[in-house]
């Protein structure tokens, strides 16, 4: 819900199973904007794609998991393993990169696969991984089905991780700038909402359990609730020092071939004060047609 | 009697004109095509997603 969802502008969202499609449709354009993985971002700039990352679509809400029963206690314990995650170009990956560092690790002593989202659980529980790092709810939904166990939040191993990042094509930037301003405040206010108060965050799961991810209401409330610091909606302007810190990495680790100052991928200018945005949030998104995601 | 046959037939297709727009058009739908008729059209931004956090 934004500003004007019920006079004028209208956001429709397409729902995609992995990365690469979603990156296929922003560059031949069939896509304006997205939620996609921050290095993703880099990584379209750097290969001359026109985006520009103008706001986060939350913090934290990844976690990285381990089956149930196995005899892994700390990071050290993931040497050799097998460990998925979501795209060569996501966080996850740099943060696997920037713990192995962390604890003294060559980068090899891991062995990460690339995996789509929704099918790291389903990995998990056929035993052809150790264990997965990727974004709730597919972490979450091991631990709900019995054989996951998180072994750490991405809240413990990098605060203030990020993910998703909202890119717009530089066209639209360009061209319709209020419309994107209002896309950014719809997702700042909405965020704020969500971090205010438990019950808007079970309202949230309700909403969009059922008629926009079309996942099971109660995973999405596991994931909002426990514990409620597992993903933060609030502080999702764009920070320089944030995404130099990912930038170096992925350098480092050969994910992204050269350097990008900061500037050259993120639009900062539609960050505002929350205060500022003044509309009435007390009411819920009306249901979308089924699919629509309206 | 003539009026009444008019006052009929007119009634008759305004029920069938609004079951019509009602089951094969919308109300929705038709409200968006007279605000673009209008000059009110409806601004649309598409934006994709993972559905992961």
């Amino acid at each position: 819900m934004t500003q004007h969802s019920d006079t004028g502008s209208e956001f429709l969202g397409r729902k995609f199973s992995e990365f690469a499609t979603i990156k296929e449709s922003l560059i031949a354009r069939r896509l304006d904007a997205s939620f996609i993985l921050a290095p993703l971002a880099m990584q379209l700039v750097a290969s001359g794609v026109p985006v520009k990352v103008v706001y986060l679509g939350h913090r934290d809400g990844t976690t990285l998991m381990v089956g149930k029963d196995s005899r892994i206690r700390d990071f050290a314990d993931l040497r050799g393993k097998k460990i998925a995650i979501p795209n060569r170009f996501s966080n996850q990956n740099v943060l696997m990169h920037r713990m192995m560092k962390q604890w003294g690790m060559a980068f090899d002593s891991i062995k990460l696969i690339e995996l789509a989202p929704p099918e790291h659980p389903t990995a998990l529980a056929a035993g052809s991984i150790d264990g997965y790092i990727v974004g709730e709810p597919f972490a979450a939904q091991s631990e709900l089905d019995g054989y996951g166990r998180p072994l750490y939040f991405t809240k413990d191993m990098w605060p203030g991780f990020i993910s998703c990042v909202l890119v717009v094509r530089q066209e639209m930037i360009d061209e319709e700038r209020e419309l994107v301003q209002e896309l950014v405040n719809g997702i700042a206010k909405s965020g704020k909402w969500l971090d205010q108060d438990m019950s808007h965050r079970m309202d949230a799961a309700e909403i969009v359990g059922k008629h926009f991810y079309f996942q099971d209401p109660e995973l999405l409330k596991f994931v909002l609730s426990k514990p409620p610091d597992r993903v933060k909606y609030t502080s999702l302007g764009p920070l320089k020092k944030d995404f130099d810190e990912i930038m170096e990495l992925a350098v480092e680790m050969g994910v992204l071939k050269e350097r990008l100052e900061f500037e050259q991928y993120v639009d900062t200018s539609f960050v505002t004060p929350i205060e500022t945005i003044d509309w009435n949030l007390d009411q819920l998104p009306r249901p979308a047609a089924e699919g629509s995601g309206k | 009697m003539k009026l009444k046959v008019l006052l009929g037939a007119l009634l008759w297709t305004l029920v069938v004109s609004a079951a019509h727009l009602h089951l094969n058009i919308g109300f929705d739908q038709l409200r968006e095509i007279v605000r673009e008729w209008m000059g009110h059209k409806r601004k649309t931004l598409e934006v994709g997603f993972i559905p992961v956090t």
